[in-house]
């Protein structure tokens, strides 16, 4: 089988600062892919790279094995990428209705079919996107990239300040556009453990580079190398503790 | 009932303004273009469906026959069809090659190309056809319908409900069909647009075309009404303005409604001054438009809409001087040298490039340093020189005073102009100013009742009887003049580069960077605001002063509003962020040497407008931010070849930490306490009664995850959000508080995005901080502030140019350099690496042991573990665990707040 979406040596950033390099990344159609990493460590980057609204500084990012021109984000969402952004950008003056009426163009989906995926819209369908709460708000922002179909969905900080149960939910959502269309999945997560529960495959990136990769069974089975990428090293509270008296960083544990 | 039949005889130029107002909405809502060329689109369709009418096709290209037959005669339908849609096409056109290249440039950069096109278009239709009037053959049928003693023209009436219908015919096309739903989306955040699969650039072309064609039918059914000249409609753009205002850029029916009415007022208003002696006889009804604007815009409090685009961007970055001493000796030589070679007419030039450099200088103070949008410079220098000519004739001061006190009238002018800068920013403000100057101009300047129609006359300038005055016949003009305003200049221009090495030069540009973080560390953003006006006022007053001297007698023709906008597009184009694009816009100013040059040698004639236009728009395609920008990327590259380099390999030396003056602490309890606060941001409930106490030489952590509220509570601490609950800062209550007041009783903070000043230095950075009174101490703080963070070999760097950890620390220093009480820390660790972070960790420590109280917020656990006395947990808004690092780190609350249930066996099998 051949990849959905194949990133190739891809570095990239704002303006000439690089924020990621030499990323590789391969996700199958129908699998869905965690990138993990602390704050500051590339990953929405990544994602905005990959959906054209920045220009990668270097590399190659092929759908289906046709090639992306780089910073172009039309041309990638014709490809089929759609990008979740983390401040989600939803149109919030327009309603639920309207919002989704944008995204589905001329010939796309009714916009009620979203609400098989997501109940819990149809009682806020006439209201302003701008008065949903924060789980309404990503609801529509997850339902406003399905509408377009993607082959690729990113999706950036799915969690972030939402209710656990919620979360789920969207988690549930992405797990059944994975299996039932075949979309590949890509997410930045901050909660490890359900990334790792929800993903096929993982990359950790910190300070702009891989750490670490491969499938999400395998990583949960070390925690503990995930728990250094995130808690960081110890060295500082060492250095405390120790008075001063000069304490060997513990060399990354991924090596 | 007069005033009656006043009202509605304003109905023709009202529907007029009001059809313009629409189009500027049309093109600003999909493109965040303030299109000032919008009057002479409508001029262009009025004149093609002129020449239709008589059986011609109008042709603006150079070189072709100015007009083609079509065959016979045509009548108005197929006339008016077929020039809409080249209006359309007009539309297009310009949005394809002017606007959508420029679609990332700043939104001055965008107005100026508009003002580019405004020129060009304007000049094409003189060139081509000349001044004289074409009349058209009515439209509407003429008749004078009586109510009463009232008396309604109809053709005016039909106008306005022409008007009124297309208004509600395109609000029906914008709220029902999927367009307009499309391109209500796209105005609200082309990100989101541009992620929900529309391509915002295709929706902006057809809004172009919409907007002309709107723009098209105004001049079209005006065209009978007032007689057709190249500059009749390109000022309707003022009141348009004013009405779209109103409309606060975004709402058509109230846009079309304020256009009706201020055409209904203007029209009122000549009717009064007619009646009334006492009022002004002339620029009353220019008056109405400034009312207007005033009052939708200060009243209501509500600028322009700011639209989302993907990159944010500023003017280009003002530069700091390098040495001012070969420059100036360089400029003053040649300038001499310029003054001695020439004569005549091209002394005369020379001397005009001096003058209007000047002038270019008021630009870069308010508007390349302070960030302050003026369109009203050349009135405030027409301001400067009427002045003068009312102190020296009436009052008979003398020379060396009397351009200064006139200098001074033109100050307090200003600072009028500058005050609708404390609600408004960007171009919003300078809407505001172009209305001011267009009232300045019509109620002062072209007023009889304050100006002789002949002009005001000047006497020459005498100084210890040195005659200094320009002089007449051969004589004209004398070389003490042209060297009386090269000294002038150069004075000036030290003085400006002064001002950008200066405190309050480092508080502009950081109002400039961002209002916020400016206030953020303490910066008086009004009071800056309201300086940077009066500098800039004064300058243009003496450059107005200067002028005036020059043609010792003048008319309001030389400081119209049109004019002050040429030349804020000449200066922007030069490169309006330094002294010399200042300066380099004088040389290039119409009445400057640069234009004769080109006049005397290629013979341009009247197409020097044209080409002039041409070459701004292509320049400004090739450099947003204005010619100079590439003078000075060129000479940084130099300097860091030079410089850097060598620099960088010096090894940093860590200086000791001093505690040289410990603040006297005689409050005993917490240096910051924090009670029961609760943030808000519309229904949600971002920060949930949050108590925390920060006692003094302590650092205390805070940390969660993502959107846990952390930042919120640190905005609502220092006073960027709105909150209930108390905070108090040794005991004091300073809830209610301006921000930058709280700075100064001493609560800093640093930004998580940093907000350094990138083109300014490490020093300035810090400085613009410093904000004792004398410049001693301040130097003091400053370097007591650079030593204790380890920055002193790196002062004299660009911000910009540091690493990451670096610029934490420079943004720590910022905070810390006027001895905080409370220190306030966002993220500090973001972006850094392991080196870094450690020597963050160290000064953090010698800031809580000078006794300052920190509290420390970041999302690297390791470091806040690492060096808090105290920590508090913050998730969902609320404090879910909170104690001594080792309680904390024992707890499996921490990581599963971050990790999730990590440990959770069911996932490893």
């Amino acid at each position: 089988m051949n990849a959905r979406l194949e990133c190739d040596g891809l570095a990239g950033g704002w303006g000439s600062l690089t924020a990621f390099r030499d990323l590789d990344l391969s996700v199958d159609p129908g699998t869905v892919h965690a990138i993990l990493g602390p704050n500051g460590a590339g990953k929405t980057t990544l994602l905005l790279t990959i959906a054209g609204l920045l220009t990668a500084h270097k590399g190659s990012i092929a759908i289906d094995g046709q090639a992306l021109k780089a910073g172009r984000a039309t041309a990638a969402g014709r490809a089929g990428v759609v990008l979740v952004p983390d401040n989600r950008e939803l149109f919030t003056t327009l309603t639920v209705e309207e919002n989704l009426l944008v995204a589905s163009g001329r010939r796309g989906p009714e916009p009620r079919s979203m609400l098989a995926l997501f109940p819990a819209l149809e009682a806020r369908w006439k209201l302003r996107a701008g008065a949903l709460s924060g789980g309404e708000q990503q609801m529509l922002a997850m339902a406003r990239a399905l509408i377009q179909r993607p082959k690729v969905l990113l999706v950036d900080e799915l969690s972030m300040g939402l209710a656990p149960i919620i979360v789920e939910r969207l988690f549930d959502a992405i797990r059944r556009v994975a299996s039932d269309d075949g979309c590949a999945v890509v997410f930045v997560e901050q909660y490890v453990g359900l990334a790792l529960k929800v993903a096929d495959s993982v990359t950790v990136i910190n300070h702009g580079e891989v750490i670490l990769s491969g499938a999400a069974r395998n990583i949960a089975e070390q925690p503990e190398v995930l728990e250094h990428a995130y808690l960081g090293t110890t060295q500082v509270i060492e250095e405390k503790v120790s008075n001063g008296n000069a304490v060997t960083p513990p060399q990354s544990a991924a090596q | 009932m007069t005033h009656v039949t006043s009202l509605l005889l304003g109905l023709g130029n009202g529907g007029v303004y009001a059809a313009l107002a629409i189009a500027l909405v049309l093109t600003y809502r999909s493109s965040g273009v303030v299109n000032f060329a919008t009057g002479t689109i409508a001029l262009y369709a009025a004149y093609t469906y002129a020449s239709l009418r008589d059986g011609k096709l109008l042709v603006l290209v150079p070189g072709l026959p100015s007009t083609v037959g079509v065959g016979g005669r045509l009548g108005f339908v197929p006339a008016a069809l077929l020039a809409l849609a080249l209006a359309a096409a007009l539309g297009a056109l310009l949005y394809a090659v002017v606007f959508r290249p420029l679609r990332q440039a700043p939104v001055l950069a965008r107005a100026v190309a508009s003002l580019g096109v405004l020129v060009v278009m304007q000049g094409l239709i003189e060139n081509r056809l000349g001044q004289a009037p074409v009349s058209v053959a009515p439209i509407f049928p003429a008749r004078s319908w009586r109510w009463g003693s009232a008396t309604v023209l109809s053709d005016r009436f039909y106008l306005a409900i022409a008007v009124l219908g297309l208004t509600l015919a395109l609000t029906a096309l914008y709220r029902w069909t999927r367009f307009g739903l499309v391109t209500r989306a796209v105005a609200e955040t082309q990100v989101g647009a541009l992620v929900s699969g529309v391509s915002p650039e295709r929706i902006a072309l057809i809004n172009w075309m919409a907007s002309a064609v709107v723009a098209g039918a105004a001049g079209i059914l005006i065209a009978p009404i007032s007689p057709l000249t190249p500059s009749a409609y390109t000022l309707a753009v003022v009141p348009a303005l004013a009405a779209a205002a109103v409309g606060h850029f975004e709402l058509m029916v109230p846009t079309a409604a304020a256009g009706i009415v201020i055409g209904m007022l203007q029209s009122e208003a000549l009717t009064l001054a007619g009646q009334h002696h006492w009022l002004p006889q002339s620029g009353l009804a220019e008056l109405v438009p400034l009312f207007v604007i005033i009052g939708a815009l200060l009243v209501t409090g509500r600028g322009i809409p700011v639209r989302g685009r993907v990159l944010r961007q500023q003017l280009g970055r003002a530069p700091r001087p390098r040495s001012l001493l070969v420059p100036t000796i360089a400029g003053t030589t040649l300038g001499v040298v310029a003054l001695l070679v020439t004569q005549g007419t091209w002394r005369s030039a020379v001397i005009g490039s001096l003058i209007a450099a000047i002038l270019g200088l008021s630009y870069v103070v308010v508007t390349g340093f302070a960030g302050q949008v003026s369109l009203a410079q050349l009135t405030l220098a027409g301001v400067g020189g009427f002045s003068l000519s009312g102190i020296m004739g009436s009052w008979g001061v003398p020379f060396p005073f009397a351009p200064i006190l006139a200098a001074m009238i033109a100050t307090a002018v200003g600072v009028v102009v500058g005050l609708p800068a404390l609600r408004l920013r960007g171009l919003t403000l300078g809407i505001v100013t172009l209305a001011l100057a267009y009232a300045i101009e019509a109620s002062w300047f072209r007023n009889g009742q304050f100006v002789h129609s002949a002009g005001a006359s000047i006497p020459d300038p005498k100084l210890f009887g040195l005659n200094l005055g320009v002089g007449t016949g051969h004589a004209f003009p004398r070389i003490q003049f042209g060297l009386l305003c090269l000294f002038t200049l150069v004075g000036i221009a030290l003085g400006v580069a002064r001002l950008r090495t200066s405190a309050l030069g480092s508080a502009m540009l950081a109002v400039r960077a961002n209002e916020r973080s400016a206030a953020g560390i303490g910066v008086n953003v009004t009071a800056v605001k309201i300086a940077s006006f009066a500098i800039a006022s004064f300058i243009a007053g003496i450059s107005g002063c200067l002028f005036a001297y020059r043609q010792s007698v003048i008319t309001f023709v030389s400081f119209t509003a049109l004019g002050g906008l040429a030349l804020l597009a000449t200066v922007y184009l030069a490169g309006i962020t330094s002294v010399f694009g200042g300066i380099l816009g004088g040389v290039l100013a119409s009445s400057g040497i640069a234009f004769l040059v080109l006049d005397r040698t290629v013979h341009l004639g009247n197409w020097f407008a044209v080409l002039s236009g041409v070459g701004l728009i292509a320049t400004l395609i090739r450099h947003p931010e204005g010619l100079a920008s590439g003078g000075h990327d060129l000479a940084r590259r130099f300097s860091h070849f030079k410089f850097l380099h060598p620099r960088r390999a010096t090894p940093r030396r860590v200086v000791p930490l001093t505690v040289a003056e410990a603040p006297p602490n005689v409050y005993a309890g917490p240096a910051l306490a924090v009670e029961h606060l609760t943030v808000r941001y519309g229904g949600v409930v971002a920060v949930s009664n949050v108590s925390i106490h920060v006692e003094a030489g302590a650092i205390v952590g805070l940390i969660g995850p993502n959107g846990a509220g952390k930042t919120s509570l640190i905005d609502a601490v220092t006073g960027f959000a709105r909150a209930e609950g108390a905070v108090l800062l040794n005991g004091d209550r300073i809830d209610g508080v301006p921000a930058h007041v709280r700075v100064r009783r001493g609560l800093a903070r640093t930004f998580q995005a940093l907000e350094l000043y990138d083109d300014l230095t490490v020093e300035e950075n810090v400085s613009a901080a410093a904000f004792s009174t004398t410049r001693d101490h301040r130097h003091h703080q400053v370097t007591s502030a650079l030593e204790r963070s380890g920055l002193s070999e790196l002062r004299e760097r660009h911000a910009e140019d540091l690493s990451q950890g670096e610029r934490q620390l420079v943004s720590i220093a910022r905070a810390c350099v006027s001895d905080p009480k409370v220190l306030l820390l966002d993220e500090p660790a973001a972006g850094l690496d392991t080196t870094d972070t450690r020597r963050l960790a160290a000064r953090i420590r010698d800031i809580a042991a000078a006794g300052t109280a920190v509290l420390l917020v970041d999302h690297d656990i390791a470091l806040v573990l690492g060096v808090c006395d105290f920590i508090y947990v913050l998730d969902f808004g609320e404090v879910i665990l909170q104690g001594d690092p080792a309680t904390i780190r024992a707890d499996r609350g921490l990581a599963d707040a971050y990790l999730g249930t990590l440990h959770d066996p069911s996932i490893a099998t």
